[in-house]
């Protein structure tokens, strides 16, 4: 989004300026998304997704035709930059609640500006444990991991998978709790866990991990990590000699069409739970699809899509509520009654995505996600 | 099973020497501590991947076209960063501020203009097929990669020792002042150095782009610490010490990862050079010569 | 207070604690180049700092009056630990060597249960506040600015300039390698402390490559001629990314930029090179 702010303007502009009254004009809502630096497709792909549900939104408005004003801000992946940016979008621009951070690192470092300050603060990505643990003000819209990954091993399990070891990057909380995560679920399931193995996100050799596992001869191999290792251990395992008779079983961050343009054939057969598809059925999922498609140029992925069934959770929170008024969105938060791209959504009193009849177990296949195939 | 791990181990290491020659060249020889040598590393494979992509050149002659490249690069950027500083004799820390500074607008740079995405070469660009002996696969870039370390080792060896230029190089990275006495025009011995260094950072990108399928522009800046352990225990400007502590490092971070605990993998590279440190600072492998760095 | 001022200073709440976390950081650094060594281990004492610190408050709820003092413990003791072998090192390799002791502590953090791993610890109370920060700050400018004045800032000078000559006329220079280390590590220790306890959340990845050549960076922009130079580099530096938000694509860009234009232009830093002294 375009700033007006110029570099002489920006050290006078650090003297506050009071905020609009809140009675008339626009609702200011804020995110706080990483648009710069390593992580930046993740938060430019959810801003897109905000940006076209804003746009259906306002044609309308809420409150009687009032528009609402979102304000983006970069926190580049860094969590004093999240921090930063949670107090202006409060303190400044006085937005009555606030969508993002994007990682679940920089969520635990917001999270609590925002409920200090009682504003509600909406995670559309962030799938670690502990999130809504933070305050009654913390919501999210993604569903944890905890929900999704039992249903993609039960696929698994369904294929005759006995025996899986498990890999995960040690250095990301995203990582590390989507490894947690599926550990619990392995055991749970009855499976036998032959290995675990870890790695560093930016590793590019897991050569020696792979070997390992590879000696093993496991049924499955999951993998909880982000999509550039995912895709990284993929091709080497290929290289090295996993074939299709291994089960890759992936976490969140296997959810992402970079996979296939990564890994390309290497991925092929990979399992990942999903709370979305792109080729979902529905109308109201087709013609976001279309839409997404017309106003970027690509495809829309599931950060789009969950960000965009958010803008319109929250828009019709504020509705609900009757005003631009923190306290009173957060109680219509949680009254959320809504169907989206997602499927019926609704909150938990702990503030998580009540249903997780919406996840759909996918299968990569030519560079492309189809529903798996039982 | 410890067959292919040491393969592995071996490969892994190749892939650090590699890194590590034109890395222990400008740093042994320039005295300068250039932080921008990862992003020659970065700069060589994308525009190897560009070259590949948009223009459909094979490897073989998007190689040394991107190190040609590289070397240019290096060339022009420590013209721009470090001729005024040695002009004004600036303290050795100026030379890493000020490189620290222009690697970061660089990658910054070239991310905004590209994106951070990882790319790879097109499939085209190098078969995939692997080989198997016995209990071992090895595929052709790994191989590639092995050829390519022994050749530019070799070649730099007969250069810093059977030519005239290696023994200038070597005389100025001895005692500048006393070379240029001798008549050796350090300037341009030093522009030469650089080009050299960027060309192997380049190549380097290039291959290691390859056998990873990964290529992104940060990707030097991941390489970088690596490269400061496999250059201080091999000593710097040593190239069979680079060799050297690059294959050894290599082996032995797969085999703790192996045998031992993958979590242990990164801590292994750091605690050698603590150790080496420790005892033996200028590198093991290396000659014992008393040096100020 | 007036709303409006409320409000501002909660808006740049961070922004002021990270001002002054930053100045003690810079500060770590100040001292151990005002003897002239290279060593980067800042943002691991800080590490040691913040860790120790956290875990004092929530594991043996200590108040925090007892835990800013102690928080400087683990990091001197460590100090203590490496100093000597590492003290014998110069230039580059000092340097190193101090990165590779902040990564081997950053895989600790990450593969001991204790540390949170890679999740860190979080649910920090916010126990600290900025005239905590700053008044340490104002202290560590003032105790840095009497030494500098004093025979031993004296003694400090000769041994950046040419260690040798300063070891022949008699200087005790281990001694003061390792007492600048030492006040090193105090004050990123403290810093560490009061960082954790403003922010509520820890994580490995705070301290480790990155953030020590950030420090570094403070230093080197600002100047070593006296202690409130590199803390002013440290709030040019802190303040950077918060002015240039606006220009969020090139912003990585910009500050690089300036970073290389200040050193090129500015090479005794921003205040100057010499600290005005008393003659002998």
């Amino acid at each position: 989004m375009l700033r007006r702010t110029l570099l002489a303007a920006a050290a006078a502009s650090l003297a506050a300026t009071p905020a609009f009254a809140q009675a008339s004009g626009p609702v200011q809502v804020g995110a706080v998304e990483i648009l710069t630096g390593p992580n930046a497709a993740y938060g430019t792909a959810i801003r897109a997704g905000l940006e076209l549900a804003l746009e259906e939104v306002n044609e309308k408005g809420v409150l009687s035709g009032r528009k609402i004003a979102l304000t983006v801000e970069d926190s580049a992946g860094n969590k004093d930059q999240a921090i930063n940016a949670a107090r202006k979008l409060i303190g400044r621009d006085k937005v009555v609640a606030i969508i993002g951070p994007t990682l679940s690192n920089e969520m635990f470092a917001a999270g609590p500006v925002a409920n200090e300050r009682k504003v509600p603060i909406i995670g559309t990505s962030t799938t670690a444990a502990g999130i809504t643990d933070i305050g009654p003000y913390v919501f999210r819209t993604s569903l944890p991991e905890s929900d999704v990954i039992p249903v993609t091993l039960a696929r698994a399990k369904a294929r005759g998978v006995k025996t899986i070891a498990l890999m995960y990057a040690n250095d990301d909380a995203f990582s590390k709790s989507g490894f947690d995560t599926m550990k619990a679920a392995a055991e749970k399931a009855g499976l036998t866990i032959v290995a675990i193995e870890s790695f560093g996100s930016k590793d590019t050799d897991f050569s020696a991990q792979i070997t390992k596992v590879r000696g093993l001869k496991p049924d499955a191999i999951g993998i909880s990590a982000l999509v550039e290792p995912v895709s990284g251990v993929l091709l080497q395992a290929r290289q090295l000699g996993i074939g299709k008779e291994t089960l890759f079983v992936g976490g969140n961050g296997s959810n992402s069409p970079k996979l296939g343009e990564i890994a390309g054939a290497a991925a092929d057969g990979l399992l990942v739970g999903s709370p979305w598809f792109v080729g979902k059925d529905d109308p109201t999922n087709q013609a976001f699809v279309t839409k997404f498609k017309a106003k970027n140029g690509k495809e829309p992925d599931q950060f789009a899509a969950q960000a965009y069934d958010c803008m319109h959770i929250l828009a019709a929170a504020i509705e609900r509520a009757g005003a631009a008024d923190s306290e009173k969105i957060k109680d219509a938060l949680l009254q959320t009654k809504y169907s989206g791209v997602m499927g019926p959504f609704t909150f938990t009193p702990g503030r998580d995505p009540a249903s997780t009849e919406g996840v759909v177990v996918l299968a990569m296949q030519g560079g492309k996600f189809g529903v798996a195939p039982q | 099973m410890l067959a292919q791990q040491l393969v592995n181990g071996v490969l892994l290491g190749a892939t650090y020497a590699l890194f590590a020659l034109g890395f222990t060249l400008m740093f042994g020889v320039l005295r300068v501590i250039n932080l921008t040598y990862g992003f020659y590393f970065s700069a060589g494979a994308l525009v190897a991947l560009w070259l590949a992509r948009s223009l459909g050149w094979p490897v073989w002659a998007a190689l040394p076209a991107a190190a040609v490249a590289s070397g240019v690069l290096a060339v022009v950027l420590d013209w721009v960063l470090l001729t005024r500083l040695r002009r004004i004799q600036a303290p050795e820390l100026s030379s890493l501020m000020v490189t620290l500074g222009g690697v970061l607008a660089l990658y910054s740079a070239l991310t905004s203009w590209l994106g951070p995405d990882i790319r790879r070469l097109p499939p085209e660009a190098i078969s995939a097929e692997a080989f198997q002996v016995g209990d071992i696969r090895i595929t052709a870039a790994q191989l590639l990669i092995l050829a390519a370390t022994a050749v530019l080792v070799g070649g730099l060896l007969l250069l810093m020792r059977g030519t005239r230029l290696g023994l200038a190089i070597r005389a100025m990275a001895e005692k500048p002042d006393a070379a240029q006495l001798m008549g050796i025009n350090t300037g341009q011995a030093a522009a030469l150095v650089s080009f050299i260094s960027g060309c192997l950072a380049g190549a380097g990108g290039v291959l290691i782009g390859l056998n990873f399928n990964a290529i992104h522009p940060y990707m030097g800046e991941q390489m970088m610490l690596r490269g400061f352990v496999v250059i201080i225990v091999g000593g710097l400007g040593d190239i069979r010490g680079a060799l050297l502590a690059g294959l050894a490092l290599g082996v032995i971070e797969v085999l703790t990862a192996g045998f031992v605990s993958s979590s242990l993998k990164e801590a292994v590279a750091f605690l050698i050079l603590v150790a080496v440190l420790w005892t033996r600072p200028s590198g093991l492998f290396g000659r014992a010569v008393m040096r100020r760095a | 207070m007036p709303p409006w001022l409320d409000d501002f200073l909660w808006t740049y709440q961070n922004l002021v604690h990270a001002l002054g976390i930053n100045g003690l950081l810079a500060l770590s650094m100040y001292v151990v180049l005002a003897v002239g060594q290279l060593s980067l281990g800042q943002a691991a004492f800080m590490g040691l700092g913040a860790y120790s610190s956290a875990l004092m408050t929530l594991k043996l709820k200590l108040p925090f009056l007892l835990v800013l003092p102690l928080s400087a413990v683990v990091p001197v003791a460590f100090a203590l630990a490496i100093g000597v072998p590492t003290l014998r090192l110069s230039g580059v390799y000092l340097a190193i060597a101090t990165i590779g002791l902040g990564e081997v502590l950053r895989a600790v953090y990450l593969n001991v249960d204790l540390f949170g791993g890679a999740l860190g610890l979080s649910g920090i109370p916010e126990r600290g506040e900025a005239w905590m920060i700053y008044g340490l700050l104002a202290l560590a400018v003032l105790a840095l600015w009497l030494v500098g004045r004093s025979g031993i800032g004296r003694a400090m000078e000769a041994m950046r300039e040419d260690e040798t000559a300063a070891q022949v006329m008699g200087v005790p220079v281990g001694r003061y390698k390792m007492g600048a280390l030492l006040a090193s590590a105090v004050l990123a220790g403290l810093a560490g402390c009061l960082s954790a306890h403003v922010s509520s959340f820890i994580g490995p990845n705070e301290y480790g490559f990155e953030p020590a050549v950030t420090i570094l960076s403070y230093v080197l922009l600002g100047g070593i001629g006296t202690p409130l130079a590199p803390v002013l580099g440290a709030w040019v530096l802190t303040l950077l990314p918060e002015l240039l938000r606006g220009f969020s694509d090139i912003r990585l860009v910009l500050n690089g930029v300036i970073i290389v234009l200040a050193v090129l232009f500015l090479p005794g830093g921003l205040l100057g090179m010499r600290m005005k002294r008393r003659a002998a």
